[in-house]
Protein backbone atom coordinates (compact mmCIF):
# COMPACT_ATOMS: atom_id res chain seq x y z
CA UNK A 1 0.00 0.00 0.00
CA UNK A 2 1.42 3.66 -0.76
CA UNK A 3 -0.69 5.29 1.15
CA UNK A 4 0.45 7.37 4.39
CA UNK A 5 -2.22 5.34 6.35
CA UNK A 6 -3.89 2.47 6.35
CA UNK A 7 -7.27 1.27 7.26
CA UNK A 8 -6.44 -0.89 10.85
CA UNK A 9 -10.26 -0.65 11.94
CA UNK A 10 -12.23 -3.46 9.79
CA UNK A 11 -15.57 -2.05 11.25
CA UNK A 12 -14.81 1.13 9.65
CA UNK A 13 -14.99 0.88 5.58
CA UNK A 14 -18.25 2.53 4.47
CA UNK A 15 -19.69 2.06 1.34
CA UNK A 16 -22.44 2.69 -1.08
CA UNK A 17 -24.83 0.21 -2.13
CA UNK A 18 -25.50 0.46 -5.58
CA UNK A 19 -28.29 -0.76 -8.06
CA UNK A 20 -27.39 -0.91 -11.14
CA UNK A 21 -30.82 -1.42 -13.41
CA UNK A 22 -29.82 -2.86 -16.50
CA UNK A 23 -33.03 -4.09 -18.73
CA UNK A 24 -32.83 -4.52 -22.49
CA UNK A 25 -35.11 -4.80 -25.50
CA UNK A 26 -32.80 -7.14 -27.56
CA UNK A 27 -34.45 -7.12 -30.89
CA UNK A 28 -34.12 -10.77 -32.66
CA UNK A 29 -32.53 -9.14 -35.39
CA UNK A 30 -33.98 -10.02 -39.14
CA UNK A 31 -32.97 -13.38 -39.21
CA UNK A 32 -33.93 -14.12 -35.57
CA UNK A 33 -37.85 -12.64 -36.00
CA UNK A 34 -38.75 -14.83 -39.12
CA UNK A 35 -36.63 -18.07 -37.07
CA UNK A 36 -39.31 -17.63 -34.17
CA UNK A 37 -42.01 -16.49 -36.39
CA UNK A 38 -41.43 -19.87 -37.52
CA UNK A 39 -41.53 -21.62 -34.67
CA UNK A 40 -44.55 -19.91 -32.90
CA UNK A 41 -46.23 -21.74 -36.15
CA UNK A 42 -44.35 -25.24 -36.44
CA UNK A 43 -42.77 -27.53 -34.79
CA UNK A 44 -39.63 -26.96 -36.74
CA UNK A 45 -36.92 -25.34 -37.39
CA UNK A 46 -35.52 -22.71 -40.37
CA UNK A 47 -31.33 -22.91 -41.54
CA UNK A 48 -29.79 -20.56 -43.95
CA UNK A 49 -27.05 -22.32 -46.44
CA UNK A 50 -24.63 -19.56 -47.62
CA UNK A 51 -24.01 -20.82 -51.79
CA UNK A 52 -19.99 -19.85 -51.35
CA UNK A 53 -18.90 -22.48 -49.08
CA UNK A 54 -22.08 -24.59 -48.43
CA UNK A 55 -21.92 -23.81 -44.75
CA UNK A 56 -25.37 -24.58 -43.09
CA UNK A 57 -26.43 -22.04 -40.23
CA UNK A 58 -28.67 -22.79 -37.49
CA UNK A 59 -29.72 -20.30 -35.65
CA UNK A 60 -29.82 -19.32 -39.20
CA UNK A 61 -27.58 -15.77 -40.39
CA UNK A 62 -28.15 -13.28 -42.86
CA UNK A 63 -24.30 -13.56 -43.69
CA UNK A 64 -21.55 -16.10 -43.85
CA UNK A 65 -19.34 -15.65 -41.00
CA UNK A 66 -16.41 -17.15 -43.14
CA UNK A 67 -16.96 -15.79 -46.67
CA UNK A 68 -18.64 -12.59 -45.46
CA UNK A 69 -21.07 -12.61 -47.97
CA UNK A 70 -25.09 -12.27 -47.81
CA UNK A 71 -27.50 -15.27 -47.25
CA UNK A 72 -30.61 -14.80 -49.75
CA UNK A 73 -33.95 -15.72 -48.67
CA UNK A 74 -34.14 -18.55 -51.58
CA UNK A 75 -31.10 -20.23 -49.42
CA UNK A 76 -33.27 -20.89 -46.18
CA UNK A 77 -35.02 -24.11 -45.83
CA UNK A 78 -36.76 -26.02 -42.88
CA UNK A 79 -35.22 -28.48 -40.95
CA UNK A 80 -36.52 -30.84 -38.62
CA UNK A 81 -36.35 -30.04 -35.19
CA UNK A 82 -34.05 -32.62 -34.29
CA UNK A 83 -30.19 -33.49 -33.18
CA UNK A 84 -27.58 -34.87 -31.59
CA UNK A 85 -25.99 -34.13 -28.34
CA UNK A 86 -22.10 -33.66 -28.78
CA UNK A 87 -21.38 -32.81 -25.49
CA UNK A 88 -23.32 -32.25 -21.91
CA UNK A 89 -22.59 -30.96 -18.45
CA UNK A 90 -24.93 -31.19 -15.28
CA UNK A 91 -25.08 -27.79 -13.50
CA UNK A 92 -25.97 -28.12 -9.85
CA UNK A 93 -25.62 -24.19 -8.90
CA UNK A 94 -27.27 -21.10 -9.29
CA UNK A 95 -26.44 -17.56 -10.76
CA UNK A 96 -25.35 -16.82 -6.25
CA UNK A 97 -23.43 -20.56 -6.16
CA UNK A 98 -26.55 -21.82 -4.26
CA UNK A 99 -28.26 -25.48 -5.13
CA UNK A 100 -30.38 -25.25 -7.73
CA UNK A 101 -33.62 -27.35 -6.72
CA UNK A 102 -32.61 -29.77 -8.74
CA UNK A 103 -29.55 -30.63 -11.48
CA UNK A 104 -29.89 -29.71 -14.71
CA UNK A 105 -28.62 -30.69 -17.78
CA UNK A 106 -27.39 -28.71 -20.44
CA UNK A 107 -26.06 -30.18 -23.86
CA UNK A 108 -24.83 -28.78 -27.19
CA UNK A 109 -26.85 -30.15 -29.57
CA UNK A 110 -25.48 -30.61 -33.26
CA UNK A 111 -28.80 -30.21 -35.05
CA UNK A 112 -29.68 -32.15 -38.26
CA UNK A 113 -29.12 -31.35 -41.55
CA UNK A 114 -26.76 -28.10 -40.47
CA UNK A 115 -23.37 -27.46 -39.33
CA UNK A 116 -24.92 -25.15 -36.75
CA UNK A 117 -25.15 -26.47 -33.06
CA UNK A 118 -27.76 -25.38 -30.01
CA UNK A 119 -27.94 -25.50 -26.03
CA UNK A 120 -30.62 -26.78 -24.88
CA UNK A 121 -32.02 -28.79 -21.54
CA UNK A 122 -32.02 -32.31 -21.85
CA UNK A 123 -34.87 -33.87 -19.40
CA UNK A 124 -33.64 -37.92 -19.11
CA UNK A 125 -34.85 -40.31 -16.14
CA UNK A 126 -30.53 -41.44 -15.36
CA UNK A 127 -29.06 -37.81 -15.28
CA UNK A 128 -25.55 -39.58 -14.81
CA UNK A 129 -25.29 -41.17 -18.24
CA UNK A 130 -23.31 -40.58 -20.68
CA UNK A 131 -25.75 -39.04 -23.16
CA UNK A 132 -22.77 -38.28 -25.63
CA UNK A 133 -24.09 -38.78 -29.74
CA UNK A 134 -27.43 -39.77 -28.65
CA UNK A 135 -30.28 -38.64 -30.82
CA UNK A 136 -32.49 -36.15 -29.33
CA UNK A 137 -35.72 -33.97 -30.84
CA UNK A 138 -37.28 -30.76 -29.15
CA UNK A 139 -40.12 -30.26 -26.91
CA UNK A 140 -41.94 -26.89 -27.55
CA UNK A 141 -44.86 -25.38 -25.67
CA UNK A 142 -48.32 -25.48 -26.76
CA UNK A 143 -48.85 -23.38 -29.79
CA UNK A 144 -51.29 -21.06 -27.72
CA UNK A 145 -48.69 -20.27 -25.98
CA UNK A 146 -45.70 -19.68 -27.73
CA UNK A 147 -44.30 -15.84 -27.54
CA UNK A 148 -41.72 -16.38 -30.03
CA UNK A 149 -38.53 -16.76 -28.44
CA UNK A 150 -36.49 -19.35 -27.66
CA UNK A 151 -38.11 -20.44 -24.54
CA UNK A 152 -40.35 -21.93 -27.01
CA UNK A 153 -38.55 -24.74 -26.70
CA UNK A 154 -39.01 -26.01 -23.20
CA UNK A 155 -36.23 -28.51 -23.27
CA UNK A 156 -35.01 -31.91 -25.78
CA UNK A 157 -35.69 -35.15 -24.79
CA UNK A 158 -33.97 -38.86 -26.37
CA UNK A 159 -35.83 -39.93 -29.51
CA UNK B 1 11.78 3.97 -35.75
CA UNK B 2 12.23 2.06 -32.73
CA UNK B 3 13.08 -1.93 -33.14
CA UNK B 4 12.89 -3.10 -29.89
CA UNK B 5 10.16 -2.23 -26.99
CA UNK B 6 10.79 -3.52 -23.38
CA UNK B 7 8.91 -3.37 -19.94
CA UNK B 8 11.40 -0.88 -17.62
CA UNK B 9 8.45 -1.18 -14.37
CA UNK B 10 6.07 -3.25 -12.76
CA UNK B 11 3.63 -2.56 -9.91
CA UNK B 12 1.34 -4.60 -8.51
CA UNK B 13 -0.90 -4.69 -4.91
CA UNK B 14 -1.27 -7.83 -3.14
CA UNK B 15 -4.11 -10.08 -4.31
CA UNK B 16 -7.19 -10.48 -1.87
CA UNK B 17 -10.24 -11.97 -1.53
CA UNK B 18 -11.73 -8.72 -0.84
CA UNK B 19 -10.71 -5.17 -0.38
CA UNK B 20 -13.17 -3.56 1.05
CA UNK B 21 -10.68 -0.88 2.36
CA UNK B 22 -9.86 0.66 -1.13
CA UNK B 23 -11.99 2.38 -3.64
CA UNK B 24 -11.16 0.96 -7.10
CA UNK B 25 -9.53 4.26 -7.68
CA UNK B 26 -6.88 4.01 -4.96
CA UNK B 27 -6.14 0.64 -5.55
CA UNK B 28 -5.43 1.59 -9.39
CA UNK B 29 -3.40 4.34 -8.01
CA UNK B 30 -1.30 1.79 -5.84
CA UNK B 31 -0.48 0.17 -8.14
CA UNK B 32 0.38 2.48 -11.12
CA UNK B 33 2.75 5.01 -8.41
CA UNK B 34 4.25 1.49 -7.76
CA UNK B 35 5.55 0.53 -11.82
CA UNK B 36 6.21 4.35 -12.15
CA UNK B 37 8.78 4.46 -9.10
CA UNK B 38 9.65 0.90 -10.19
CA UNK B 39 10.80 2.36 -13.85
CA UNK B 40 11.83 5.55 -12.30
CA UNK B 41 9.58 7.57 -14.52
CA UNK B 42 7.35 10.66 -13.92
CA UNK B 43 4.48 10.23 -15.10
CA UNK B 44 3.15 13.97 -15.67
CA UNK B 45 6.05 14.09 -17.39
CA UNK B 46 7.94 11.31 -18.98
CA UNK B 47 4.91 8.75 -19.90
CA UNK B 48 3.57 9.87 -23.13
CA UNK B 49 0.55 7.84 -23.35
CA UNK B 50 -1.89 5.93 -20.76
CA UNK B 51 -3.93 2.44 -21.70
CA UNK B 52 -5.85 1.03 -18.98
CA UNK B 53 -8.04 -2.35 -19.76
CA UNK B 54 -11.48 -2.69 -18.26
CA UNK B 55 -15.33 -3.98 -19.15
CA UNK B 56 -17.97 -1.61 -17.55
CA UNK B 57 -20.19 -4.12 -16.50
CA UNK B 58 -17.25 -5.75 -13.40
CA UNK B 59 -16.79 -2.25 -12.81
CA UNK B 60 -20.35 -1.06 -12.37
CA UNK B 61 -20.18 1.83 -14.09
CA UNK B 62 -20.63 3.02 -17.66
CA UNK B 63 -18.08 4.65 -19.69
CA UNK B 64 -14.92 3.71 -17.83
CA UNK B 65 -12.25 5.77 -19.64
CA UNK B 66 -13.41 8.77 -18.39
CA UNK B 67 -12.87 7.61 -14.43
CA UNK B 68 -9.44 6.92 -15.24
CA UNK B 69 -6.84 9.65 -15.68
CA UNK B 70 -6.57 10.94 -12.66
CA UNK B 71 -5.59 7.69 -10.78
CA UNK B 72 -2.68 6.95 -13.02
CA UNK B 73 -1.48 10.39 -13.88
CA UNK B 74 -3.05 10.85 -16.71
CA UNK B 75 -5.10 14.13 -16.68
CA UNK B 76 -5.05 16.11 -19.86
CA UNK B 77 -2.48 13.58 -21.33
CA UNK B 78 -3.18 10.43 -24.14
CA UNK B 79 -5.74 8.28 -22.83
CA UNK B 80 -7.71 5.05 -23.50
CA UNK B 81 -9.22 2.35 -22.44
CA UNK B 82 -8.87 -1.68 -23.97
CA UNK B 83 -12.53 -3.57 -23.08
CA UNK B 84 -10.53 -6.61 -23.23
CA UNK B 85 -7.40 -8.52 -20.86
CA UNK B 86 -4.78 -6.74 -19.91
CA UNK B 87 -1.94 -8.45 -22.33
CA UNK B 88 -4.23 -6.56 -25.37
CA UNK B 89 -3.59 -3.47 -23.70
CA UNK B 90 0.20 -4.43 -23.65
CA UNK B 91 0.01 -5.50 -27.22
CA UNK B 92 -1.40 -1.97 -27.90
CA UNK B 93 1.73 -0.24 -26.50
CA UNK B 94 4.22 -2.11 -28.03
CA UNK B 95 2.36 -0.73 -31.33
CA UNK B 96 2.21 3.09 -30.37
CA UNK B 97 5.69 2.89 -29.31
CA UNK B 98 6.78 1.29 -32.85
CA UNK B 99 4.83 4.13 -34.23
CA UNK B 100 7.79 6.58 -33.20
CA UNK B 101 5.20 9.00 -31.59
CA UNK B 102 4.91 7.75 -28.09
CA UNK B 103 8.32 6.54 -25.68
CA UNK B 104 7.04 5.65 -22.71
CA UNK B 105 3.69 4.19 -22.53
CA UNK B 106 1.63 2.93 -18.82
CA UNK B 107 -0.68 -0.08 -19.20
CA UNK B 108 -3.09 -0.80 -16.59
CA UNK B 109 -5.08 -3.60 -15.48
CA UNK B 110 -6.81 -4.97 -12.28
CA UNK B 111 -9.74 -6.60 -10.87
CA UNK B 112 -12.11 -5.36 -8.14
CA UNK B 113 -14.69 -8.06 -8.97
CA UNK B 114 -15.30 -8.18 -4.67
CA UNK B 115 -17.35 -4.80 -5.02
CA UNK B 116 -19.45 -6.62 -7.29
CA UNK B 117 -22.67 -8.56 -5.61
CA UNK B 118 -24.34 -10.47 -8.62
CA UNK B 119 -21.51 -11.75 -10.20
CA UNK B 120 -23.56 -14.81 -11.53
CA UNK B 121 -25.73 -12.89 -13.37
CA UNK B 122 -23.24 -10.41 -14.69
CA UNK B 123 -21.62 -13.19 -16.07
CA UNK B 124 -24.88 -14.28 -17.80
CA UNK B 125 -25.05 -10.93 -19.52
CA UNK B 126 -21.98 -11.92 -21.81
CA UNK B 127 -24.29 -14.86 -23.39
CA UNK B 128 -26.22 -13.83 -26.56
CA UNK B 129 -29.40 -12.28 -25.25
CA UNK B 130 -31.55 -14.57 -28.26
CA UNK B 131 -30.09 -17.19 -28.81
CA UNK B 132 -27.78 -18.44 -25.47
CA UNK B 133 -29.74 -16.77 -22.54
CA UNK B 134 -32.83 -18.10 -22.55
CA UNK B 135 -31.46 -21.52 -21.90
CA UNK B 136 -30.01 -20.34 -18.08
CA UNK B 137 -33.66 -19.21 -17.27
CA UNK B 138 -32.64 -16.01 -17.18
CA UNK B 139 -35.22 -13.20 -17.06
CA UNK B 140 -38.40 -14.62 -16.56
CA UNK B 141 -41.21 -12.15 -16.38
CA UNK B 142 -44.29 -12.15 -17.68
CA UNK B 143 -43.77 -9.52 -20.56
CA UNK B 144 -41.13 -11.73 -21.19
CA UNK B 145 -40.87 -10.68 -25.20
CA UNK B 146 -42.69 -7.06 -24.85
CA UNK B 147 -41.28 -4.03 -22.63
CA UNK B 148 -39.82 -5.27 -19.02
CA UNK B 149 -42.35 -4.28 -16.01
CA UNK B 150 -42.05 -4.59 -12.44
CA UNK B 151 -45.64 -5.56 -11.19
CA UNK B 152 -46.82 -7.20 -8.08
CA UNK B 153 -45.91 -10.51 -9.67
CA UNK B 154 -42.94 -9.41 -11.19
CA UNK B 155 -41.17 -7.04 -8.87
CA UNK B 156 -37.98 -5.55 -9.63
CA UNK B 157 -35.28 -7.30 -8.29
CA UNK B 158 -33.43 -6.66 -4.86
CA UNK B 159 -29.91 -5.13 -4.84
CA UNK B 160 -27.76 -7.98 -4.52
CA UNK B 161 -30.13 -10.53 -4.77
CA UNK B 162 -32.92 -11.45 -6.81
CA UNK B 163 -36.00 -13.57 -6.23
CA UNK B 164 -35.04 -15.71 -9.50
CA UNK B 165 -33.49 -18.96 -7.94
CA UNK B 166 -33.07 -20.93 -10.70
CA UNK B 167 -30.89 -19.24 -13.17
CA UNK B 168 -27.73 -21.23 -13.69
CA UNK B 169 -24.16 -20.41 -12.93
CA UNK B 170 -22.73 -18.63 -16.72
CA UNK B 171 -19.88 -21.36 -15.80
CA UNK B 172 -21.58 -24.13 -17.55
CA UNK B 173 -19.93 -24.12 -20.86
CA UNK B 174 -16.85 -24.52 -18.88
CA UNK B 175 -18.04 -27.80 -18.04
CA UNK B 176 -18.77 -28.44 -21.72
CA UNK B 177 -15.83 -27.70 -23.09
CA UNK B 178 -13.51 -29.46 -20.32
CA UNK B 179 -15.86 -32.74 -21.45
CA UNK B 180 -14.69 -32.10 -25.31
CA UNK B 181 -10.95 -31.56 -24.00
CA UNK B 182 -10.89 -35.11 -22.10
CA UNK B 183 -12.83 -36.79 -24.83
CA UNK B 184 -10.44 -35.37 -27.77
CA UNK B 185 -7.26 -35.32 -26.04
CA UNK B 186 -7.59 -38.56 -23.58
CA UNK B 187 -6.70 -36.51 -20.71
CA UNK B 188 -7.92 -37.45 -17.57
CA UNK B 189 -9.89 -36.12 -14.15
CA UNK B 190 -6.81 -36.60 -12.21
CA UNK B 191 -4.40 -35.21 -14.61
CA UNK B 192 -6.36 -31.95 -14.21
CA UNK B 193 -6.81 -32.47 -10.48
CA UNK B 194 -3.21 -32.87 -10.39
CA UNK B 195 -3.08 -28.95 -12.42
CA UNK B 196 -5.02 -27.68 -9.12
CA UNK B 197 -2.87 -29.24 -6.59
CA UNK B 198 0.75 -28.03 -8.47
CA UNK B 199 -0.46 -24.30 -8.78
CA UNK B 200 -2.23 -23.77 -4.94
CA UNK B 201 1.09 -25.15 -3.80
CA UNK B 202 3.21 -22.96 -6.09
CA UNK B 203 1.38 -20.81 -4.81
CA UNK B 204 3.27 -21.02 -1.29
CA UNK B 205 6.28 -19.45 -2.93
CA UNK B 206 4.22 -16.38 -4.09
CA UNK B 207 3.69 -13.88 -1.49
CA UNK B 208 1.35 -12.16 -3.10
CA UNK B 209 -0.95 -15.30 -3.78
CA UNK B 210 -4.39 -15.68 -2.21
CA UNK B 211 -5.24 -18.85 -2.28
CA UNK B 212 -2.03 -21.40 -1.88
CA UNK B 213 -3.28 -24.32 0.54
CA UNK B 214 -1.65 -28.10 0.61
CA UNK B 215 -4.40 -30.24 -1.23
CA UNK B 216 -3.95 -33.89 -2.75
CA UNK B 217 -5.15 -35.22 -5.86
CA UNK B 218 -8.21 -37.18 -4.10
CA UNK B 219 -9.42 -33.44 -2.66
CA UNK B 220 -9.85 -32.25 -6.08
CA UNK B 221 -11.35 -35.66 -6.84
CA UNK B 222 -13.70 -35.80 -3.81
CA UNK B 223 -14.68 -32.09 -4.19
CA UNK B 224 -18.50 -31.98 -5.40
CA UNK B 225 -19.33 -31.78 -9.44
CA UNK B 226 -21.08 -28.00 -10.14
CA UNK B 227 -20.64 -28.16 -13.65
CA UNK B 228 -19.69 -31.98 -14.73
CA UNK B 229 -17.04 -32.66 -15.34
CA UNK B 230 -16.01 -29.46 -14.08
CA UNK B 231 -15.81 -30.08 -9.81
CA UNK B 232 -15.37 -27.41 -6.98
CA UNK B 233 -11.64 -27.54 -6.93
CA UNK B 234 -11.13 -27.03 -10.45
CA UNK B 235 -12.23 -24.10 -10.03
CA UNK B 236 -10.44 -20.37 -9.38
CA UNK B 237 -11.93 -18.37 -7.26
CA UNK B 238 -12.40 -14.18 -7.44
CA UNK B 239 -9.92 -12.05 -6.43
CA UNK B 240 -9.21 -8.55 -6.05
CA UNK B 241 -5.69 -6.99 -7.48
CA UNK B 242 -3.75 -4.26 -9.73
CA UNK B 243 -1.27 -4.32 -11.93
CA UNK B 244 0.54 -1.69 -14.32
CA UNK B 245 3.07 -1.88 -15.94
CA UNK B 246 5.40 0.73 -18.02
CA UNK B 247 7.29 0.15 -21.63
CA UNK B 248 9.64 2.06 -23.39
CA UNK B 249 11.32 2.39 -26.91
CA UNK B 250 14.85 1.31 -27.07
CA UNK B 251 15.93 4.99 -27.04
CA UNK B 252 14.27 5.46 -24.11
CA UNK B 253 15.01 2.61 -21.91
CA UNK B 254 19.09 4.19 -22.40
CA UNK B 255 17.91 7.20 -20.73
CA UNK B 256 16.51 5.13 -17.79
CA UNK B 257 18.22 3.21 -15.11
CA UNK B 258 16.64 -0.25 -15.51
CA UNK B 259 17.28 -3.78 -16.50
CA UNK B 260 15.11 -3.98 -19.88
CA UNK B 261 13.00 -6.85 -20.56
CA UNK B 262 12.39 -7.02 -24.22
CA UNK B 263 8.56 -7.58 -25.65
CA UNK B 264 9.54 -9.88 -28.49
CA UNK B 265 6.38 -10.52 -29.88
CA UNK B 266 2.56 -10.50 -29.77
CA UNK B 267 -0.21 -11.73 -30.92
CA UNK B 268 -4.16 -12.31 -30.19
CA UNK B 269 -7.22 -13.81 -32.43
CA UNK B 270 -10.83 -14.03 -31.46
CA UNK B 271 -13.38 -16.52 -31.99
CA UNK B 272 -16.67 -16.14 -33.69
CA UNK B 273 -18.85 -15.51 -30.22
CA UNK B 274 -21.54 -18.04 -32.05
CA UNK B 275 -21.55 -21.01 -29.85
CA UNK B 276 -23.67 -22.54 -32.52
CA UNK B 277 -20.72 -22.49 -34.89
CA UNK B 278 -17.36 -22.28 -33.04
CA UNK B 279 -14.95 -24.85 -31.59
CA UNK B 280 -14.67 -25.89 -28.11
CA UNK B 281 -11.27 -26.29 -28.94
CA UNK B 282 -8.38 -22.67 -27.88
CA UNK B 283 -8.26 -22.19 -31.51
CA UNK B 284 -7.59 -18.44 -30.22
CA UNK B 285 -4.54 -19.18 -28.47
CA UNK B 286 -3.40 -21.27 -31.42
CA UNK B 287 -3.32 -18.82 -33.61
CA UNK B 288 -2.42 -15.92 -31.23
CA UNK B 289 1.20 -17.96 -30.29
CA UNK B 290 1.34 -18.30 -34.38
CA UNK B 291 1.51 -14.85 -35.06
CA UNK B 292 3.98 -14.22 -31.98
CA UNK B 293 6.02 -16.85 -32.82
CA UNK B 294 6.33 -15.89 -36.45
CA UNK B 295 6.94 -12.17 -35.22
CA UNK B 296 9.76 -13.57 -32.57
CA UNK B 297 10.88 -16.13 -35.05
CA UNK B 298 10.16 -18.77 -33.09
CA UNK B 299 10.21 -21.92 -35.25
CA UNK B 300 10.33 -24.64 -32.57
CA UNK B 301 8.46 -22.95 -29.34
CA UNK B 302 8.96 -26.28 -27.02
CA UNK B 303 12.81 -25.70 -27.15
CA UNK B 304 13.46 -22.21 -27.50
CA UNK B 305 10.74 -20.69 -24.59
CA UNK B 306 12.01 -21.91 -21.12
CA UNK B 307 9.01 -21.36 -19.23
CA UNK B 308 5.56 -20.65 -19.57
CA UNK B 309 2.32 -18.62 -17.70
CA UNK B 310 -0.72 -19.64 -19.17
CA UNK B 311 -4.55 -19.25 -18.28
CA UNK B 312 -5.51 -21.71 -15.53
CA UNK B 313 -9.07 -20.65 -14.54
CA UNK B 314 -10.06 -23.74 -14.81
CA UNK B 315 -7.93 -26.84 -14.14
CA UNK B 316 -7.90 -28.29 -17.91
CA UNK B 317 -7.67 -24.97 -19.12
CA UNK B 318 -3.64 -25.42 -18.48
CA UNK B 319 -3.64 -28.59 -20.04
CA UNK B 320 -5.65 -27.20 -23.43
CA UNK B 321 -3.87 -24.22 -23.57
CA UNK B 322 -0.18 -25.43 -23.12
CA UNK B 323 -1.08 -27.65 -26.23
CA UNK B 324 -2.96 -24.50 -28.54
CA UNK B 325 0.58 -23.20 -27.44
CA UNK B 326 2.42 -25.55 -29.30
CA UNK B 327 4.63 -26.71 -26.00
CA UNK B 328 3.12 -30.01 -25.72
CA UNK B 329 1.05 -32.21 -28.13
CA UNK B 330 -2.40 -33.18 -28.32
CA UNK B 331 -2.77 -35.11 -25.51
CA UNK B 332 0.60 -34.68 -24.05
CA UNK B 333 0.25 -31.83 -21.69
CA UNK B 334 -1.31 -34.21 -18.90
CA UNK B 335 1.76 -36.54 -19.89
CA UNK B 336 4.20 -33.80 -19.39
CA UNK B 337 2.51 -32.86 -15.55
CA UNK B 338 2.77 -36.71 -14.73
CA UNK B 339 6.38 -36.85 -15.61
CA UNK B 340 7.21 -33.55 -13.66
CA UNK B 341 8.42 -31.45 -16.34
CA UNK B 342 5.91 -28.45 -16.01
CA UNK B 343 6.96 -28.00 -12.32
CA UNK B 344 9.98 -25.73 -11.20
CA UNK B 345 12.72 -27.73 -12.25
CA UNK B 346 10.91 -29.33 -14.92
CA UNK B 347 11.77 -28.67 -18.83
CA UNK B 348 8.51 -26.56 -19.50
CA UNK B 349 7.83 -24.71 -15.50
CA UNK B 350 4.39 -23.76 -15.77
CA UNK B 351 2.18 -21.32 -13.48
CA UNK B 352 5.09 -21.16 -11.37
CA UNK B 353 3.40 -17.96 -9.71
CA UNK B 354 0.53 -20.31 -8.53
CA UNK B 355 -1.68 -19.22 -11.76
CA UNK B 356 -5.07 -18.23 -11.03
CA UNK B 357 -5.61 -21.74 -9.64
CA UNK B 358 -3.06 -20.42 -6.72
CA UNK B 359 -3.50 -16.54 -6.82
CA UNK B 360 -7.09 -16.05 -7.74
CA UNK B 361 -9.37 -15.32 -11.05
CA UNK B 362 -8.25 -11.74 -11.59
CA UNK B 363 -10.38 -10.71 -14.26
CA UNK B 364 -9.01 -8.12 -17.17
CA UNK B 365 -5.49 -8.31 -14.93
CA UNK B 366 -5.38 -11.76 -15.51
CA UNK B 367 -3.27 -11.58 -18.75
CA UNK B 368 -0.77 -8.80 -16.91
CA UNK B 369 -0.62 -11.72 -14.06
CA UNK B 370 1.08 -14.00 -16.28
CA UNK B 371 3.23 -10.89 -17.86
CA UNK B 372 4.23 -9.70 -14.61
CA UNK B 373 5.41 -13.28 -13.67
CA UNK B 374 7.33 -14.06 -16.99
CA UNK B 375 9.40 -10.77 -16.45
CA UNK B 376 9.99 -11.22 -12.60
CA UNK B 377 11.45 -14.64 -13.64
CA UNK B 378 13.47 -12.84 -16.39
CA UNK B 379 14.85 -10.43 -14.07
CA UNK B 380 15.78 -13.16 -11.18
CA UNK B 381 13.45 -12.08 -8.83
CA UNK B 382 11.45 -14.77 -8.15
CA UNK B 383 13.11 -15.37 -4.69
CA UNK B 384 12.23 -19.15 -3.59
CA UNK B 385 10.12 -19.93 -6.76
CA UNK B 386 13.47 -18.51 -9.04
CA UNK B 387 13.15 -20.44 -12.38
CA UNK B 388 17.16 -21.03 -13.55
CA UNK B 389 18.76 -20.32 -16.54
CA UNK B 390 15.45 -18.42 -18.02
CA UNK B 391 16.29 -16.29 -21.09
CA UNK B 392 12.60 -16.58 -22.87
CA UNK B 393 8.94 -16.85 -21.26
CA UNK B 394 5.07 -16.69 -23.00
CA UNK B 395 2.15 -15.52 -21.36
CA UNK B 396 -1.23 -16.34 -22.48
CA UNK B 397 -4.46 -14.87 -22.15
CA UNK B 398 -7.88 -15.99 -22.29
CA UNK B 399 -10.50 -13.45 -22.18
CA UNK B 400 -12.75 -15.86 -19.80
CA UNK B 401 -16.09 -17.69 -19.69
CA UNK B 402 -18.09 -17.47 -22.67
CA UNK B 403 -15.42 -16.11 -24.54
CA UNK B 404 -12.94 -17.65 -27.39
CA UNK B 405 -10.55 -14.68 -27.54
CA UNK B 406 -7.09 -14.36 -26.21
CA UNK B 407 -3.83 -13.21 -26.34
CA UNK B 408 0.03 -13.99 -26.18
CA UNK B 409 2.89 -12.06 -25.11
CA UNK B 410 6.84 -13.36 -25.27
CA UNK B 411 9.41 -12.14 -23.62
CA UNK B 412 13.19 -11.97 -23.45
CA UNK B 413 16.10 -10.77 -21.16
ZN1 LIG C 1 -19.61 -19.17 -46.58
Amino acid sequence: MTFYEKQTDPSSPMHWLGDMQADYLYPNGKAGDKLFKHIKENDTFLASKCINCSKIFFPPRLYCEDCFVEILEKDWFEIPSTGKIRLHTIVTINTYGEKLNEPKMIALIDIDNTDGALLGIIKTDNIDENLIGRKVEAVFKSKNQREGTLKDILYFKMR
Amino acid sequence: MTKKVAVVGVGYTDFNSMTPEVSWKEFMYEACQKAYIDAGVDPREDIDSFITCSEDYWEGFSIFDEFVPDQIGAVLRPCCTVCGDGLYGLGNAYMQIKTGKMNIVAVEAHSKISDLLTFGDIGLFSYDPIFDRPVTGSVDRTHFAGIPSYEKNSPKPLVGKTNEKERIHPYFLAGLEMQNFLRKTGTTEEQCAKVVVKNKKNAFNNPNAEYEVNITIEDVMNSEYLFKPIKKLDISLNVDGAIAFVLASEEAVKKLDVEPIWLRGFGWSSETPWISTRSMDANYAMLASRMAYKMTDINNPRKEIDFAEVDDRFSYKELQHLEALGLAESGEAGKMLDSGDLDLNGSLPTNISGGSLGIGNCFEATGLQKALEVVIQLRGHGGKRQIEDVHTGISQSWRGIPSGSGAVAIFGR
